[in-house]
């Protein structure tokens, strides 16, 4: 974001072997089975580094389940998860390290006041005290949540909790974001500047995943689509090779196999 | 549906037929019955435990321990047939205490209240605030404690019915269904009121001090019934139970001895006393649980007084623990120790611990008074203190819920995450017990014993704060996503029970060898005892975090899938 010293000072990644022709995240034979019920069937799924990549699918198709295993928090029953070339699941220090995380319909430490609960981020990602500082108060500030000051993120609303979430996610300055959901919930003059910053990531090298059910946020911000339903990837690639001329949501719905309604069904409303 | 449902309900729950016609009468406005409500519980618990194999095994354990629990007590309640009327008055009066306090503090300080079903849940249903409130109590008699308390006191019906004839064991038969719906009513207000109370910053210290009170009063019920067990002199305690005979607590458990002696007007207004009782709780109750419904963490934290801030990275850490490094460990060790005063979940197993931590050594002491006179049970008591302090631990990992993934995605290192929370517990318990034992000591003329005690109550809190580390890792099970801090999960308490205890007679085995030398070491060299408990339970703590450090780092995924509330 362009500021001043120390905070562009600290680059996490500057210990870090990136090997430049891998992708940001690869995904091999991802399955997550819970009990008899499949979640996730197979997911084979490449990110090119400097990627802004939707993953669209319907509510159940299995986006949080996998999203959640590509970062290393739900053990898959199969496949593996690389971020950058780095292995999630064997060598998860590196790898979480180069990944910032945004995860959905999870609590954060939200007894704590934004600022505290970066604070806390930060130490626990090892930076140092005052490039935290720094950042933070940055953050807070363009997300426009310095005036919460002493509230508790319990006490957020949901919108405001998923801006804390965000600014959690981008402190330490991550070369690949994973964002589940982070426009949802939120009001449209914060989508927009969300959209902004992660926008401003995207030019500056950084790649960025994240799921939706939305098109329009979808087609007017991704470079890469992957759809996914029932746990199996029914399109990837370019945007405009999985529109082929055509609606995004018109895609959608004939890929997920979504029903018309006749007009003959619940005739009494 | 309805109509077979109420007769289902009436199979399933003695005690609740009062309830049940006066729904009855009400069907016709077209609300649900009671037994919607009592279906659901069971359905509730039924679908908690399916495909849980540990859950389906602390329950089966529960319910033996309950059906055990209940059929001796009937046999000891029973049995007062044979002792003369004056005795077996005492006993029923003490029992009719023992049950109603227990049944209001126990869930509070151990348990926790069954949470199934939440008030909140049925906020957006268009539910009076009447039918909500029978369907609840209804579903509240749902459960293995109702039924052995239940069981336990026809115990009392049948003495009475033995003694006195059938006129006194159906008015022992009413008082006791009525303390039962009492016990039921007491501890759904008593529990829902507290929990809007600590929800809120501005009376947390006051609820602290009136738990503290109604705790303490097990301290001179205590008292009453070692004597009369010791002492055999039923004169001060015969005085006592008049007095108590006209509280709610245990009269409706002597309105029967008033019938065996030929004034049942007495009798009737014992149980209008009981009656009234219940009446004013069920007022009470469904006043806090209509603001239990509506508000739900809403008044915590607005307006605080902006501290002079001083960047992120100092807000973290409270005042006085602003000397501890700006590292992982520290980052955890001032989170932790901001949670323990501002989750109001960690706020309420606190002071639970703190109180029962000063009336435990005091009860041991009243206990063993006049008989050993040395500081033998003192220095045990205050062992067993320290190890209560410890156990708020074995579920650390269920306070984060989901929040832990924080740490997972951030890789922090096991050994710092458990030791950073270890730090901070110890740093809360400490000073308090500290305090709390010396007073204890001195109170109890034992003020040269301090040294050994604080020796013993050192070894107990480090072995039971490291050996709930490592349990935390393994047996972390996920409490419900609700403001009230006493709820817990379907079928939990029991689980809940049975771990603390496992984890307290792990920890009693632990510390025995320092406590053996505490209590054989003679006196001159007792000193000792004090950098040796310290020593040993640094140890402990240490080694908690090491061997369950490693556990942290294989499992945390895991962890993370234990502590998520099924949704």
């Amino acid at each position: 974001m362009g500021s001043p010293d120390p905070a562009s000072r600290w680059l996490p990644g500057g210990t870090v072997d990136v090997v430049l022709d891998q992708p940001a995240l690869s995904l091999r034979g991802l399955v997550k089975q819970f009990g008899t019920k499949v979640a996730v069937a197979g997911v084979d799924l490449d990110v090119p580094v400097g990627s802004f990549y939707g993953l669209l699918g319907p509510n159940g198709a299995g986006k949080t389940t996998c999203l959640s295993m590509a970062v290393g928090v739900l053990r898959p029953t199969a496949g593996t998860a690389r971020v950058l070339g780095h292995d999630v699941w064997s060598d998860p220090v590196t790898a979480k390290r180069l990944l910032g995380v945004l995860p959905d319909g999870v609590r954060l430490f939200d007894r704590l006041t934004g600022a505290e609960l970066l604070g806390y981020t930060g130490l626990l990602r090892g930076m140092d005290p005052a490039v935290i500082d720094a950042r933070s108060r940055e953050l807070l500030d363009v997300l426009g949540l310095a005036d919460a000051g002493q509230t508790l993120v319990v006490d957020y609303s949901a919108g405001m909790k998923k801006k804390i979430g965000l600014a959690c996610a981008l402190l330490h300055g991550p070369r690949v974001v994973v964002l589940d959901e982070p426009f949802e919930a939120v009001d449209p003059v914060s989508a927009a500047l969300i959209r902004d910053i992660l926008q401003r990531y995207v030019h500056g090298g950084g790649t960025v995943i994240f799921s939706s059910h939305v098109m329009e946020v979808v087609e007017k911000l991704c470079t890469h689509v992957a759809i996914l339903a029932d746990g199996r990837l029914r399109a990837v690639g370019h945007l405009d090779e999985v529109r082929a001329g055509r609606d995004l949501e018109d895609v959608f719905v004939e890929l997920v196999g979504g029903r018309i309604a006749t007009g003959q069904e619940l005739s009494w409303l | 549906m309805a109509v077979s449902g109420a007769a289902g309900h009436r199979a399933t729950v003695a005690g609740g037929t009062a309830a049940g016609r006066g729904d009855a009468a009400r069907r016709g406005t077209g609300g649900p019955g009671v037994a919607v409500f009592v279906r659901l519980k069971l359905r509730l618990l039924r679908n908690a435990l399916r495909g849980q194999r540990w859950r389906v095994v602390a329950f089966a354990i529960g319910l033996v321990f309950g059906a055990a629990v209940a059929v001796l007590a009937f046999l000891g309640l029973a049995a007062t047939a044979m002792i003369t009327p004056d005795a077996a008055l005492v006993v029923a009066a003490l029992t009719g205490a023992a049950v109603v306090l227990g049944w209001l503090l126990v869930p509070l300080l151990f348990f926790g209240v069954d949470d199934t079903l939440d008030p909140a849940r049925f906020a957006l249903l268009p539910l009076r605030r009447r039918t909500l409130a029978v369907g609840m109590l209804a579903a509240a008699f749902v459960g293995v404690p109702p039924l052995a308390t239940l069981v336990a006191s026809l115990g009392l019906v049948f003495a009475a019915g033995a003694r006195d004839g059938a006129a006194a064991a159906v008015t022992a038969l009413v008082g006791v269904v009525l303390t039962l719906l009492l016990c039921i009513v007491g501890s759904r207000a008593v529990s829902s009121a507290f929990a809007s109370m600590l929800r809120s910053r501005r009376v947390r210290d006051l609820a602290a001090i009136v738990l503290a009170v109604l705790a303490s009063s097990f301290g001179p019920l205590q008292l009453l019934v070692t004597s009369t067990a010791t002492g055999g002199d039923l004169g001060p305690v015969a005085h006592a139970t008049r007095v108590l005979g006209w509280t709610p607590l245990s009269a409706g458990y002597v309105a029967s001895f008033d019938v065996a002696a030929g004034r049942p007007l007495l009798a009737v207004l014992r149980l209008v006393v009981v009656v009234a009782a219940i009446g004013l709780l069920l007022w009470w109750w469904s006043v806090t649980m209509e603001s239990a419904m509506v508000g739900t963490a809403s008044s915590s934290g607005r307006n605080r007084p902006a501290e002079a801030t001083g960047g992120a990275v100092l807000s973290l850490y409270p005042r006085p623990l602003r000397w501890a490094p700006r590292t992982r460990f520290g980052a955890i060790y001032a989170r932790e120790a901001r949670y323990w005063w501002r989750d109001p979940r960690r706020r309420a197993g606190l002071v639970s611990i703190t109180v029962s931590g000063a009336v435990l050594p005091v009860a041991f002491q009243v206990a063993g008074a006049g008989r050993h006179g040395h500081h033998v049970p003192l220095a045990i008591a205050v062992t067993m203190t320290g190890i209560v302090g410890g156990l708020v631990l074995t579920n650390q990992f269920g306070f984060d819920g989901t929040a832990y993934s924080a740490q997972l995605l951030t890789g922090v290192p096991g050994r710092t995450e458990l030791a950073g929370r270890a730090a901070a517990l110890l740093t809360a318990m400490v000073p308090v017990l500290t305090v709390v034992t010396t007073v204890v000591a001195v109170v109890a003329g034992a003020a040269g014993q301090v040294p050994v005690l604080l020796g013993c109550i050192a070894a107990g809190l480090g072995c039971s704060t490291g050996l709930s580390s490592v349990i935390s890792v393994y047996a972390a099970y996920p409490l419900p996503d609700t403001a009230n801090p006493f709820a817990m999960n379907t079928g939990g308490g029991g689980a809940r029970g049975l771990l603390a205890f496992v984890a307290m007679l792990g920890a009693l085995a632990l510390v025995a060898p320092l406590t053996a030398v505490a209590v054989l070491l003679p006196g001159t060299l007792s000193w000792l005892v004090l950098p040796v408990g310290v020593g040993y339970g640094v140890g402990a703590v240490a080694l908690g975090a090491y061997i369950g450090g490693d556990a942290v780092d294989r499992r945390g995924p895991d962890l993370l899938v234990a502590v998520t509330p099924r949704r």
